[in-house]
Formats: structure tokens, sequence, C-alpha cells
């Protein structure tokens, strides 16, 4: 079962508003290779692992993957408030705040609502760990570009 | 009119649990390190002095925390009334 620690596992503070920014973050939070997929696989891959320390790894990486589910929504919820009308009409945020306003409803920047078909869960080990490394190595791919992207593994 | 005692003391208490929630998530972050180092090797003495170590240093935060700063859990004892539901919660940017 799960306890909850009333505190972000890094601290998030955001001056300034940016719905620009929140357009492109929110594939963190709902997209194929975001938090909600990372910690869903894990926690359902677990139950078939044969071997405690993949059973333990998988609790706790998943487990930890829900509290940067929860720092990816601080920055959307801290990036998405106190907007002006006008601020929001004219940025790409406009579509999903038509349905969502300033709720985080977990979507990829596609705007198409998140989907368990993001997700592997095969019941065996070698096939599920490689989903895992599938999932993690396409993250370095899903960051915004940048010259000081870490290379991917 | 402004206690200026009371509001100096309230500010610089904010500050130190500030401070000290800060700590608190270095401590923490090392502790989820650690454990997941420990899960696929779980005889390595190093990491589990380390984690032990790690234990200890949370304990006295967590205390110090407790005693002036609020419930970091549910599971904590409460004082002077049920603070667990006060603001700001952790996505607010006063909580940070």
């Amino acid at each position: 079962m799960w306890i909850y620690d009333k505190k972000l596992q890094y601290p998030v503070k955001i001056k300034n508003p940016n719905p620009k920014l929140a357009q492109v973050i929110i594939s963190q939070l709902g997209g194929p290779d975001g938090e909600l997929a990372a910690s869903m696989r894990y926690l359902h891959q677990r139950y078939a692992m044969p071997y405690d320390e993949i059973k333990g790894i998988l609790t706790d990486v998943g487990t930890e993957e829900l509290a940067h589910l929860e720092m990816v929504a601080a920055i959307l919820h801290q990036l998405t408030r106190n907007l002006s009308e006008e601020e929001i009409k004219n940025s790409p945020f406009a579509t999903y705040f038509v349905d969502h306003t300033t709720g985080l409803y977990p979507v990829p920047a596609s705007g198409v609502p998140f989907d368990m078909k993001y997700v592997g869960v095969k019941g065996d080990v070698i096939t599920d760990l490689h989903e895992d490394l599938a999932a993690d190595a396409a993250i370095p791919q899903a960051q915004p570009l940048s010259k000081n992207r870490p290379k991917p593994l | 009119m402004i206690d200026r005692n009371t509001a100096r003391e309230n500010g610089t208490r904010q500050t130190n649990c500030k401070m000290l929630k800060k700590k608190l998530q270095a401590v923490d972050f090392a502790i989820v390190e650690t454990t997941l180092y420990l899960d696929v090797y779980p005889d390595c003495q190093k990491a589990l002095e380390y984690h032990k170590r790690l234990l200890k240093e949370r304990r006295m935060l967590a205390e110090a925390l407790q005693q002036s700063c609020g419930p970091v859990t549910a599971w904590e004892e409460q004082q002077g009334g049920w603070e667990w539901v006060k603001g700001p919660w952790p996505w607010e940017p006063d909580a940070n």
C-alpha cells in the first residue's frame, strides 16, 4: 500500500505562468513516455516477476514515478494559473483549456487522452524488462531539444 | 498594530521550516536511490551502512520538522488541530 508524503520529491517554484511551455510539458504527464505511463508500467509488471530483486525495484521505481508525476503536475499547475482569457486564447494551450481549464488531465501534447496502450505488460521477465529499457531510452528523445541534453545510453 | 516581534519570529520560523524541508527532500532522495540500489544488491554492506546513516539523519530532521513546522505524513502526531489538511499543498508555489 502507499503512504503519501506531503512534500514534492524536489521543489517546484515557478514565478511566471507560461501556457506555451505547458503545451509541451504536458506530454511528461499523459504521454507514452511520461510519468503516468512509467508508473503504471512498473507497478503492473511487478506482479508476474519471479525474482525478489525485480519485484522490489519495480515497486520502488513505480512509486518514485508517481512522485515524478506529482512534480510534473506541480509544474503544469504553476505554469497555467492566473492566466487572462487573452493569454489563453492566444496560446497553443487554448484547445486543452476548452475541455479542462486549469484542471490537470493526462494527455500528451497531441491532446489524445492517456492510453494504457502505451504500456506493455506481458508477464515475461525478459519481455517486460525490454519494454522498460525501451521506455526509459525514449526519454532523451522526448525531452525538448537542447544543446545540453544528455546523450542516450 | 502588527506585533513586529511575532511577525519577525514567524518569518524566521517559516524560513527555518523551508530550509528543514529542503534538507529532508535531499535526505529522502538519497534514501530512495539507496533503496533502489539495495533492491538489486541486497547484500552490499557499504550500502546497508549508508542507508542506516541516512535513516538516522532523517529521524533527526523529521523530529525537528514535526516540532515546529507541521506534519509531513498523516501518520504523525498533529499539534493544534488537524494540521494535515491545512495549506499550502505541495504543488503550490508557497510550499516550495
